[in-house]
């Protein structure tokens, strides 16, 4: 191993303690790690999904949002589910469990509790797509 | 192989297709139930689906169930993908018909090993079916020349002949009986005499067209159907298959044996629609007509005189002989 070597495998392994210090508190709002192992480290196919995702998130959010305004369980609890789809897929547990927690609220009636499970779902994605944003632009380069 | 993926979510669609297709899968994806059970229907369809549980239009369950209620196709393997995994929503799964499922979001090694166990299954299948088309064959044909044997000739013939009356078109039937065949069997043995009746066989095939029948009758004699023949041409033909026979030596271990076959023939229109074992004894007697006349010859049946014209009670319809 020579010097270079060295320094990137020492870079390598401070960014991942770093990260684990970071996350040892609870989940991370994006697990990059598990997403990379299940695109077999596929970077195009990355860019890829999150592309897809740019695309349909925002617009499944308003759909959901239009949901809850009215009221409308049924609908809610079906793109809540969605949402938990894509979002599962992606490695955001954390948004991810935010909108199951949605699906089962809307899915049991509780209409409610179902602005603040909207809420909770806004925070949670609030701090995951800036992370997503900041990969992307990152891999761009 | 053929894989098919349901999934109305386009980033988990993306993420199957390219997974599966890496594995070697020849991918179709699609959004909801509908299409997907369109494309389970199609001809050369995907034996393998990947179904997610919830989708518009028709839902994975939904799916499982109606790709089940048809009988006649090929098996499909189909594995559901939930999010949820209660032991209900499994159990629900699965009584609708699908093999497997699968938790989201999946990990790729636990996908392609729970796909290369439904190829599995596939290939059990392929066995099943090659084995029961095997043994169909068998209990239709002839072991040693493999043409159609004595009950699936008969059953064609009878067939054969309602359908000619219905549509006003004529039958031939023909026995032949290849000559001194016991004399075959007496000077070189029973493998020998085996070679002449699979080269019979053979060029008897080659002497008619592809959609008139060639049974192995019993013993050394053959019968021929040709289907929807003219009885102005019917002669000719009869005479052409018989000449196949002595147009040159049959090729045998003990070498090469010119042999000659005994025809006779029958039109159903000189007939008309009676039962299949009056037919056939008259074809018979128009065989042994021929036998008697010197072998390696040709005899029309004669029809039997009648003072009226084929009329009504002699096409009566008849009883189908199973």
């Amino acid at each position: 191993m020579d010097t270079e070597e060295l320094a990137d495998s020492k870079l390598k392994h401070g960014s991942e303690t770093m990260k684990k210090n970071e996350d040892s508190h609870s989940d991370p709002a994006w697990n990059l790690a598990e997403l990379l192992e299940r695109v077999d480290n596929d970077q195009e196919l990355l860019r890829d999904l999150l592309n897809i995702f740019k695309e349909d998130f925002p617009l499944t959010m308003r759909s959901l949002e239009s949901a809850v305004a009215a009221e409308d369980l049924k609908e809610a609890a079906r793109l809540a589910h969605t949402l938990k789809g894509m979002l599962s897929s992606l490695g955001g547990v954390r948004t991810a469990a935010a909108a199951a927690r949605l699906e089962v609220i809307a899915s049991a009636g509780e209409t409610a509790s179902l602005k603040g499970a909207l809420q909770a779902l806004k925070c949670e994605a609030a701090s995951l797509l800036p992370e997503l944003e900041a990969y992307m632009a990152e891999v761009r380069h | 192989m053929k894989i098919l993926i349901a999934d109305d979510d386009a980033l988990s669609r993306r993420l199957l297709e390219k997974t599966l297709e890496r594995a070697g899968y020849e991918v179709t994806a699609v959004e909801n139930g509908k299409q997907a059970l369109e494309q389970l229907q199609k001809l050369e369809a995907p034996r393998l689906a990947l179904l997610d549980w919830v989708m518009p239009e028709l839902d994975g369950p939904g799916v499982c169930r109606a790709v089940r209620k048809r009988s006649e196709q090929t098996y499909v393997y189909m594995v559901l993908l939930t999010s949820k995994g209660t032991k209900e929503e499994t159990v629900l799964g699965l009584e609708s018909g699908a093999d497997d499922y699968l938790t989201k979001p999946f990990n790729a090694e636990e996908l392609r090993a729970r796909l290369r166990v439904g190829e599995r299954i596939l290939l059990l299948e392929d066995r099943l079916v090659e084995a029961r088309e095997n043994m169909r064959f068998r209990a239709t044909h002839d072991p040693l020349t493999s043409l159609l044997n004595r009950g699936a000739i008969m059953d064609l013939l009878t067939r054969e002949l309602h359908r000619s009356h219905r549509e006003k078109k004529s039958t031939t039937i023909l026995l032949g009986d290849v000559d001194h065949f016991k004399r075959v069997n007496d000077t070189y043995g029973h493998v020998v005499g085996d070679e002449v009746l699979i080269e019979t066989a053979n060029r008897l095939l080659g002497s008619v067209r592809s959609y008139d029948f060639v049974g192995r009758y019993g013993g050394e004699e053959f019968l021929v159907v040709l289907n929807s023949c003219d009885p102005a041409f019917a002669p000719a033909r009869a005479e052409a298959i018989r000449k196949s026979i002595s147009n040159g030596p049959i090729q045998t271990a003990k070498g090469s044996l010119s042999l000659t076959m005994s025809l006779g023939a029958l039109m159903s229109s000189d007939w008309g629609l009676r039962p299949v074992e009056e037919l056939l004894h008259e074809v018979d007697t128009a065989l042994y007509k021929a036998k008697a006349s010197g072998r390696d010859c040709l005899r029309m049946a004669q029809p039997i005189a009648r003072t009226e014209p084929v009329t009504a009670p002699l096409l009566q319809p008849l009883r189908l002989q199973h």
